[in-house]
């Protein structure tokens, strides 16, 4: 009997330490003072999904038609610098070292930095979060879906040219 | 005195025949002993009983409290911040905007770098 107690105890706790996520962060911080917060639902990514035009790209921007119905949700959360930064800095550090997310990339310049991870297999990635501190402000961009991998490298790397 | 293993090789008539023998006999606390073994093959019965109910109970009682957990940590549905799909897919373009912009400067770094590099290995 006492495995068993011990057996769910370790599953909440598992539970628990999965609970944070770009949606907990989201909600944490969203509505505080000095936060510019975006966020888009599933629910409009279906909907953007659904209107042809929309995959038409203009001259000079970027084709986002392949992978926009593959994505379920964009949080952005744009912070100036101060201990509310810190913060969020600090819970989004803790959570790509819970969340297993790999580093994409990283840049250092002039004590700014600049971080992207993601999370998934070879073939697909299920989230991908880019931290950046800058000289004034923390920014805090994740996006998660089932975005194949290949389009999603294609697509940064299309337009980074 | 009979051995357990003669015992148990004994028929039902052999046995029948030496319970009603008066002549051999028993001792005065066989009765007791007897009674106390069966009681405690009860007991150990009833705990059996006691244990097929406890541990569906248990297992009942872990799932209800990891579907409570998992109630209590999940997150609520943000606002969405535009009504508008138009609006949104800007958003998202800028998003892209973004990180290819510092995908380009690292690869940029990254070309700096191979040129100062290639520039030492032709003056040396």
């Amino acid at each position: 009997m006492k495995k068993l107690y011990i057996l769910v105890v370790l599953l909440l706790m598992s539970l628990t330490a999965f609970a944070q996520n770009g949606r907990s962060l989201y909600n944490k911080y969203s509505d505080l003072d000095n936060v510019e917060a975006v966020y888009i639902s599933p629910a409009m990514f279906r909907l953007i999904g659904k209107i042809p035009d929309m995959e038409i790209p203009e001259e000079g921007s970027v084709n986002l038609g392949p992978i926009i119905k593959s994505l379920s949700g964009l949080y952005i959360l744009s912070i100036k610098e101060g201990n509310v930064a810190a913060d969020l800095y600090d819970d989004v550090s803790r959570f790509i070292q819970k969340g297993q997310y790999e580093l994409l990339m990283e840049a250092k310049d002039n004590g700014e930095v600049m971080r992207m991870y993601t999370v998934g297999d070879d073939f697909v990635v299920n989230s991908f979060v880019m931290l950046a501190r800058e000289a004034d402000e923390v920014n805090f961009i994740c996006l998660d879906g089932t975005m194949p991998r290949e389009q999603l490298e294609n697509l940064i790397a299309e337009a980074a040219k | 005195m009979k051995t357990l293993d003669e015992i148990t090789r004994l028929s039902a008539e052999d046995l029948e025949r030496i319970s009603l023998d008066t002549g051999i006999p028993v001792p005065e606390e066989l009765s007791a002993k007897v009674q106390e073994a069966v009681a405690r093959a009860d007991e150990a019965a009833t705990r059996v009983r006691r244990l097929r109910w406890a541990l569906p109970a248990s297992g009942i009682a872990a799932a209800v409290a990891v579907l409570v957990t998992i109630g209590l940590t999940r997150e609520p549905e943000p606002k969405d911040t535009f009504d508008d799909p138009y609006l949104a897919y800007a958003e998202v373009e800028k998003v892209f905007s973004r990180i290819s912009g510092t995908v380009a400067y690292g690869a940029s770094k990254i070309t700096e770098t191979e040129e100062t590099l290639d520039k030492y290995a032709y003056w040396k």
